[in-house]
Parts: C-alpha cells; sequence; structure tokens
C-alpha cells in the first residue's frame, strides 16, 4: 500500500516538471523578457534605459540560455522560493497562500454541497424514473448544466437586487460564513450538482437493473435497505471516481465565480496574473491546480478499493 | 386430497408490453404444488417458466404485469397482498434461488452480510445471532470452513460454492417452499450433479417443498416427483416423473425426451432435435402454439387450442394434444 | 437466459449491418428528447449553412441612428450599442459556434485516436507514456492553460502577421481568422483531447479481445471484413457518443475563453464574444446578453438530449433491459 503511494506520488515529479516545463516556455518564448514587461507597465516618469536594464538582467541571470533560467527557478522552488511577482514585487508564496484560503473555502463547501444535495436528488429521480418528479429534476439539471457561471452570476446578483432592494450587494468576501458568500456558492455548485444527479441516477438506474437487487428482494429486504445497502454502495462508487473531474469543474468555475462576485481569491489571482503577464505567478497557480488534481486523483484511486472489492484485488495481481 | 396444496396457482397470465403492444408470455397456466413435494418445471427458454415464478413472489421485471388469475398460500391470494405481507412471504414463506450465481450476489457486500438478511429481517435476530446462524447454514449447505467464509466477497469464492451460498440464503428461515430458477446451468456438470445431490439431501432433512425448473429433463429425473412441460406459455403436459418417461404423451414432451443422450441404445444414433423454434407471442397462432414444429399435426391443430385431457384415463397424468390424448375423437 | 422477451421470431434480417444501423436510428427517434435535440441541432446546422442568406441585415452594418434597440418587428433580437442588428449576429454566430465545434473537436478526436489507437495496439511502454501525458493534460487547469497560451502567444503572431502583411502586402495576412484558427481552436483542442484518448484506448483494448473478434477471425474472414463489420460498429457507438457531447462542450468554451477575452477575435460574431459584450450592459440592454446565452443554451441542451439518445439507442447492453 505505502509503496504503492510512493510510487504514483514519484510519477507527480516528472510530470509537474513538464507542466511548468510547457508554461515557462510559454512565458520565455511568447511573452518575452520580464524586465521588459515591467518597464512596459511603469509609470511614465521610469526612464526606459537600456543601459540599467541589461544590467538588471544580468544581475538576475535573465541573459542566460532558456534550460538554464528554467533550472534555476526549479532549483530555487525546491528551496521553497517561488519567486516574486513582477508587478507588485511581493514573494508569489506569500500572494498565493493569502488568496488560497478563500478558493479552499469555497471549493470545500461547494464539494459538500454538491455531495448533500446531488446524490439524493439523483437517487430520487432513479427510483421514480420516466415520473414528472424525474424530469423535473433531470430538466433542472441539465439546464443547470447549459447555464455557463458566469451567465449565471450576473442573472442572480441582479435577480437578488431586485427581490431585497435594501439588502446588500453580495459582492466582495467577509469570510465564509458572510452571508455574501451564498450566491457565490450557488454559482460555483450548479455545475458540479448538475454533473453528479445526472451520474447518481444513470448508475442508480443502471443497478437497480442487476440481478443482486432481485436477489435482495427476494430475501424479504425492506425496500428502504434494499435502496440504501445493495444499490447505493455500488453506485458510490462510480460517482466518487467523479471526483478529479469535479476538481477541474471547480477549478475552472472558480475562475468566473470569483472575478464576478469581486472575490480575492486563486480564481481572480489567476485572471489577475495572466492581463499583468506575472508570470512567477501564473506558474505558482500551475503548480498548485495540477498538484490538487493529481492529489485528488490519488485520493480517488485509494479509496476505490474500499467501495469495490473487485478492485482492490485486481491491483494487488497486477 | 386429504389437505390442500402448499400453492395452487390458476388460470395464470402474464403480459408484456413490447413496442407491438401487449404480449402474452404466460397464457392460463394452472398448477398445485403439494406439501414436501418435489415439482420440475421444464421448457426451452421464452417458453415462460421463470417469469411465472417470478411473479409468485412480485418480482417482475418493468412492463410485465400478471393480468389474469391467482396463486393460493395461506389461504392468500399472492398476487394481492400488501407490500409487507409480500415481504413476509419472500424468504419467509418461499425461498428463492436463481440461476446465475456470479451477477446474483452483491458484488460489495461480505457473504455473510447477505446471507444473513433473511434471519435479519424476517426472524428479528441481532447481527451476532444471524452471524453464528449463518455458519451453520453454510456448513449445512457443505461448505468446508463454515464460518470463514462469510467474510469472503462474492468474487471469492467458484461458481458452485456461490451457488451453495444462494441454496444456504433460500433456505435460511426454513420457507415451506423453495423455487430454484435453473440454479444448475450456469454450472460445471460435474458441479451440476453435486447441487441436484445437495438440494435433493436438503430436502430429505427440511422436508420443504420445491419447485425446480430447468430445460434439462434428465438432471431433475432422480429429484422432482412430478413434472409440468411448459411450451409457449402454456401447460401442455403434466405427470408424475415415472409416467411422463414411460409415457410422453404430448409430440413436445416426446422431443425433448427423444434428444436425451441414453448411455444404452445403438451406438451410433443421431440424436434428434426438434426442428423449428418457438412462435413470438406476441403473434402466436390461434391453435396449439407447436402445431408449426409438431410432427404429427393435423388440419384441427392450426385452428383451436387442444384442452388438458387425462392420459389413459388417470388425472394425474394430462397432456393437451388434439392427436395423442384421442381428445379429436371425442370432439368430434 | 430465459427471459420471455428473447424468443426467437422468423428471421426477417436480411442484412445485419444495415438493420444494426436502422435499429438505433428507430430507438432514437422513439426517444422524444433525442428528436428534440436532433432537431434543434439539424436547424443549427440549416442555419450556419443558409444563414448569411436568411439574415434581415449584415452582420456588420451599423447603424448609428438605431443603437441599442430593444426588439422591435424591425429588429427582432433589438440592435446593439453600434446600432448591429442581434439577430442577424446570432444567426452568423450559429456559423462561427459550428465551426468552432468541428474544428475543436476534430482537432481534438483526431489527436485522440491516433495516441489512443497507438496506445492501445502497441500496449507496453509505449501505452504506458502516452497515458502519462493524457494524465498530465488532463490535470493542467484547462482554462488558466488556454488563457495563458492565448495571452502569451497571441502578440507575437499578431505582430508577426502585421509585419508579413506590410512586407507582401497579402491580405491572408490581415485575416484574424487566421489567428482565431491557430491559436483559439489549436489551444482548445490541446484541453480536450484527453479524454478521446482515453476512449479510444479502451475501445481497442476491448475489442480487440471480444469473443466474436476472435470468432470472426476463426472463420477465416479477411481481415478487412472482420473490421469493417465487426470491430468498426462495434468501436463506433461510444466514440459517436462522446463526439456528439464534445460538439456542445467545445461550443460552451469558446463562449467561457470569449468571456476571458482570449476566444474567437472581435468582429468575428461568437455567441461567447456577444454575451461577454451583454454582460458589461445588460442592466439597461437585457435583451443584448439574453439573445446569445439563450441561444447558446439551447444548443448546449440540444447536443446533450442527442448525445444521451445516441447513448441509449447505440449501446446494445443499455437496451436489453
Amino acid at each position: 500500500m505505502l509503496r504503492y503511494i510512493l510510487r504514483r506520488v514519484l510519477i507527480w515529479i516528472p510530470s509537474l516538471l513538464l507542466i511548468l516545463l510547457g508554461v515557462y516556455a510559454l512565458a520565455f518564448f511568447g511573452a518575452g523578457d520580464p524586465i521588459k514587461l515591467i518597464f512596459m507597465r511603469a509609470p511614465g516618469d521610469v526612464a526606459y534605459d537600456p543601459v540599467r536594464i541589461e544590467a538588471i538582467r544580468q544581475s538576475a541571470g535573465l541573459d542566460q540560455p532558456f534550460l538554464v533560467q528554467f533550472g534555476h527557478y526549479i532549483l530555487n522552488l525546491l528551496q521553497g522560493n517561488w519567486g516574486n511577482s513582477l508587478i507588485t514585487g511581493r514573494p508569489v508564496w506569500r500572494t498565493i497562500s493569502a488568496a488560497a484560503p478563500v478558493s479552499l473555502q469555497l471549493g470545500l463547501v461547494t464539494i459538500v454541497l454538491t455531495a448533500v444535495i446531488a446524490i439524493p436528488l439523483g437517487v430520487i429521480a432513479a427510483l421514480n424514473q420516466n415520473s414528472r418528479l424525474d424530469y423535473a429534476i433531470l430538466g433542472s439539471a441539465i439546464a443547470l448544466w447549459a447555464i455557463p457561471p458566469y451567465v449565471a452570476g450576473p442573472l442572480l446578483m441582479v435577480a437578488l437586487i431586485v427581490i431585497l432592494p435594501g439588502g446588500e450587494i453580495p459582492y466582495g468576501w467577509g469570510g465564509i460564513f458572510d452571508v455574501r458568500v451564498l450566491l457565490p456558492l450557488a454559482v460555483l455548485s450548479m455545475q458540479p450538482i448538475a454533473l453528479i444527479v445526472r451520474q447518481t441516477r444513470a448508475a442508480v438506474i443502471e443497478v437497480m437493473g442487476e440481478d443482486f437487487v432481485r436477489t435482495a428482494r427476494a430475501k424479504g429486504v425492506p425496500e428502504l435497505i434494499v435502496a440504501l445497502r445493495h444499490i447505493m454502495r455500488p453506485v458510490l462508487t462510480p460517482v466518487v471516481t467523479q471526483l478529479g473531474l469535479i476538481m477541474i469543474t471547480l477549478i475552472n468555475g472558480a475562475i468566473f465565480v470569483e472575478l464576478v462576485f469581486g472575490l480575492p481569491g486563486l480564481g481572480r489571482l489567476t485572471v489577475q496574473s495572466t492581463l499583468d503577464s506575472d508570470y512567477p505567478i501564473i506558474l505558482g497557480i500551475t503548480l498548485i491546480g495540477a498538484s490538487l488534481v493529481m492529489i485528488s486523483n490519488l485520493l480517488v484511486d485509494l479509496v476505490y478499493p474500499l467501495l469495490d472489492p473487485r478492485a482492490g484485488q485486481a491491483r494487488q495481481g497486477r | 386430497m386429504s389437505s390442500s396444496p402448499l400453492l395452487s396457482v390458476r388460470n395464470l397470465e402474464i403480459e408484456v408490453s413490447t413496442r407491438r403492444g401487449p404480449a402474452k408470455v404466460v397464457d392460463g397456466i394452472s398448477f398445485d404444488v403439494e406439501r414436501g413435494e418435489a415439482l420440475g418445471v421444464v421448457g426451452e427458454s421464452g417458453c415462460g417458466k421463470s417469469i411465472t415464478t417470478l411473479s409468485l413472489l412480485g418480482l417482475l421485471p418493468p412492463g410485465a404485469r400478471v393480468s389474469a388469475g391467482f396463486a393460493l398460500m395461506d389461504d392468500r391470494n399472492l398476487f394481492t397482498l400488501s407490500r409487507p405481507a409480500l415481504r413476509k412471504v419472500r424468504g419467509g414463506r418461499i425461498g428463492m434461488i436463481f440461476q446465475d450465481p456470479m451477477t446474483s450476489f452483491n458484488p460489495v457486500l461480505k457473504i455473510g452480510d447477505q446471507l444473513i438478511e433473511p434471519l435479519v429481517y424476517h426472524r428479528g435476530l441481532s447481527r451476532a445471532e444471524a452471524w453464528e446462524r449463518a455458519g451453520e447454514l453454510l456448513r449445512l449447505v457443505g461448505i468446508p470452513g463454515g464460518e470463514a467464509r462469510l467474510d469472503n466477497y462474492p468474487h471469492e469464492l467458484s461458481g458452485g460454492m456461490r451457488q451453495r451460498v444462494m441454496i444456504a440464503m433460500g433456505l435460511a428461515c426454513e420457507p415451506p417452499l423453495l423455487i430454484a430458477d435453473e440454479p444448475t446451468t450456469a454450472l460445471d456438470v460435474t458441479i451440476q450433479a453435486q447441487i441436484v445431490d445437495l438440494v435433493k439431501d436438503l430436502r430429505a432433512r427440511l422436508g420443504m417443498s420445491i419447485i425446480w425448473i430447468t430445460h434439462d429433463l434428465a438432471l431433475v429425473s432422480g429429484l422432482v416427483d412430478r413434472i409440468i412441460v411448459l411450451y409457449a406459455g402454456k401447460v401442455v403436459e403434466e405427470a408424475l416423473v415415472d409416467d411422463l418417461y414411460a409415457k410422453p404423451t404430448h409430440p413436445y414432451t416426446r422431443g425433448l425426451l427423444a434428444s436425451l443422450p441414453t448411455l444404452e441404445g445403438e451406438e451410433t444414433r443421431r440424436l434428434p432435435a426438434i426442428g423449428g423454434t418457438p412462435p413470438d407471442p406476441g403473434r402466436r397462432p390461434p391453435g396449439c402454439p407447436f402445431a408449426p414444429r409438431c410432427p404429427l399435426k393435423v388440419e384441427l391443430c392450426e385452428r383451436a387450442m387442444p384442452p388438458l385431457e387425462p392420459v389413459d384415463g388417470r388425472n394425474s397424468h394430462r397432456a393437451a394434444c388434439w392427436v395423442t390424448t384421442g381428445a379429436m375423437e371425442m370432439a368430434a | 437466459m430465459s427471459s420471455p422477451a428473447l424468443s426467437t421470431g422468423p428471421a426477417e434480417a436480411p442484412d445485419e449491418t444495415v438493420s444494426l444501423w436502422r435499429d438505433a436510428w428507430r430507438r432514437l427517434i422513439a426517444n422524444r428528447l433525442a428528436v428534440f435535440g436532433l432537431a434543434v441541432v439539424a436547424l443549427l446546422i440549416l442555419v450556419a449553412l443558409v444563414g448569411p442568406w436568411l439574415t434581415p441585415y449584415d452582420f456588420l452594418s451599423q447603424d448609428i441612428n438605431a443603437r441599442n434597440q430593444a426588439p422591435s418587428l424591425v429588429h427582432w433580437f433589438g440592435t446593439d450599442d453600434l446600432g448591429r442588428d442581434v439577430l442577424s449576429r446570432v444567426i452568423y454566430g450559429a456559423r462561427t459556434a459550428l465551426l468552432v465545434a468541428i474544428v475543436v473537436t476534430g482537432i481534438a478526436l483526431s489527436i485522440g485516436v491516433l495516441l489512443g489507437a497507438v496506445a492501445g495496439y502497441a500496449g507496453g511502454r509505449v501505452d504506458a507514456f502516452i497515458m502519462w501525458l493524457t494524465d498530465i493534460a488532463m490535470s493542467v487547469p484547462s482554462l488558466l492553460l488556454v488563457v495563458v497560451i492565448n495571452t502569451s502567444l497571441k502578440p507575437p503572431l499578431a505582430r508577426w502577421m502585421d509585419a508579413k502583411y506590410l512586407e507582401t502586402l497579402n491580405p491572408v495576412f490581415r485575416e484574424t481568422v487566421w489567428i482565431d484558427f491557430v491559436l483559439v481552436f489549436g489551444s482548445m483542442a490541446l484541453i480536450l483531447w484527453p479524454p478521446y484518448a482515453r476512449l479510444i484506448r479502451a475501445q481497442v483494448l476491448s475489442i480487440r479481445s471480444r469473443n466474436y473478434v476472435t470468432a470472426a477471425r476463426a472463420l477465416g474472414l479477411p481481415a478487412g471484413i472482420v473490421i469493417r463489420r465487426y470491430i468498426v460498429p462495434n468501436a463506433l457507438g461510444p466514440v459517436i457518443v462522446a463526439v456528439s457531447a464534445g460538439l456542445g462542450n467545445a461550443m460552451v468554451l469558446e463562449s467561457a475563453f470569449s468571456f476571458l477575452g482570449v476566444g474567437v477575435t472581435p468582429p468575428t460574431p461568437s455567441w461567447g464574444n456577444m454575451i461577454s459584450d451583454g454582460l458589461r450592459v445588460w442592466r439597461t440592454y437585457p435583451h443584448l446578453l439574453a439573445a446569445p446565452a439563450a441561444v447558446l443554451g439551447l444548443a448546449t441542451i440540444a447536443f446533450s438530449f442527442l448525445g444521451d439518445g445516441l447513448n441509449d439507442a447505440l449501446n446494445p447492453k443499455q437496451w436489453r433491459k
């Protein structure tokens, strides 16, 4: 077990290196010299002095070949130095760790909301297959899936202003227990909920047709127990494997939601840093985002054998 | 008959909705199961034998429904039971063994957790008591090690083992009736005989009635007392096992028996097969459903369905054939 | 198997490959939601093909006297801030949407088929390497990657095209469409190919080992027949389903990138850049947001319904129940 985890984690190193190399190359060959980028955006009174720029470049090692610079970046990274923002000059690590808690809290609450709302709805829809209730649940899920968060966000925002004319405009961050967080949470969880409702419904319908469900009924097991024990356990397996996908949906959704609702999280930092071509921050965010997806995929693979005993045996056999 | 039968099915009709409208897959079946009796139900795929037994437990698949008839057990009609009452019957009064031991177990639950369910929900045993009893049941069905096997998952057992567990599950609450739906079809031939012997042995010890569904006449001949032969949703012949072998009367039964290999007899005899396939339930001919494949058919067979008539004047042996029972002469 | 519904009727299928598709078609049109999806998708394709002859106005022509008009009989969907007819732009946007969907899905599918098939057939180290690449591509935050690619490569590419134009005066280098093709479509395909590669690999692995393929080979059928009649029909179903869902995905993705300012370059109308334009002024002119958003939503739902319907129709394991 430990060896398996170790092997999986070891593969992350070349994977992350390759990803960073790609983004670094984009910055190096596409966007160009970071010093020039800084000077281009500097206020007018800073003179564009080629000699001075050259001096800064040399002192920062920016005149060296691409791979050498990349190597320096990685070495620094290994020592915990993520570089400094090109715009603010603050350390990347501090900038990211200031923004991360906002996104992480939003993300965690969204995952909990998704599980608590979507799985029961999917089950209810499946148990009432082809009834009006089923169509209503499935229809709403498909509609939620089709409305992008950047359209839903502003629409809900104004709907709220119309309904509560005196109320506060839900813009800005006041912690996860602030009322203003409700709307962004709703928008952020819309697509994951839609995804999981449909997945759960399909899985339940498939399992309901299995022979072992008929066996359980033939034994006189009460319907509720049949649903909870015999149907839900096998259903959870495919649903849990969607965690990685949900992670990506969340990371993407956070970009829009934080932008629309003015939340100081990683999503807004992402957009801001790409607009500014602030590559040290972009690299840092890429690293964190990719690691999150990889970690959640590993978690899924670790939980899977607990849910499905057959999978555990298959892996030991390999 | 001195005591009433354990189960009486009368005029059972089951309809399945298809793209071309409802199709009658079971068309007026009647039979009794006496207390302690083992009844064999024989017929080829699609003749309605499985769906008949599923209907007794209210387990018809979506789209299928009982459209006529009743099934009496303990003075109650099984088809009109309330949900809680039906639940008590399932596993409590009627135990069921399914065909495929691979798919009939929940793959993510331990054998023991599945085996104790009837005990917990019918007998009200605690988990620990039921677990202990489950271990005894495993030994009863001849699984060495008994209790230790309860912690296994289904995929860790062989097909024959799984079918033994399935039998233990069906018998857990000692129901007066055990229904076995082709329990050996998915197993190796040598294992098949073991399973039949096991059920025979358990019947001798526990004394329950059995309905054994199969398409293999030879397999059940030593196990059951009486056989009913189904064809295209109808009973075409019923008889005590010995009578059926001694004097198969319906041409379909004769065909079935003739296609069995025997140990004695000519060395190189080609086993005769019954030509053709059964009719589609959606568009059965008005007369005898076997007529299109029947070597003995006469003009009347295609016009009218023959009634079940006694063979040799005995009510225990009846067949539905215009030609071989002599019903045609009587009707004429 | 002794399910009563399975009894064999008289044989009525002279050619099983034809009846396989005809059967799937029959199941598809029996599904009301799928028919709805199919109808909307067909309408979308029709509008994209003949749209320019349908539009009441040119999608670029501006009318200073009719800016920001609410929907009326003259302008069904109203006009935008430059006095352009919104209906005409939405209709032309269908062409862009379909172009995005087909080109992006086409590129992604080609990469997926190539890598997936190679991985499935070659196995071993090649397989492990390709699957490693697929995993990596799936763990990069996709929106971030596309935005970074576009923000870092678009300016130099645009500069290069400008320089080329001044050098050669060839009008080809003034078409921003090429930047869209290479960068926007390319980067979208770059994040969309991994699921196709996984699917194709899984299909190759599972079908190669199926009994009916072995049986067909054992019968001595020529390889071409085995591939055409046994492998392709069985492999195609899931791929068709994935492509149908992928087309809808690509359209939504384009609108997301337009919102972030890296979608199809204006003035080419796309539903995405119309939505992002509409978002700026929608408190005063809601129709500018509502029209493209509703059409995009409708198209997404249609592709989703069609995908589900195709899945039910083409997946033989499910119609047994």
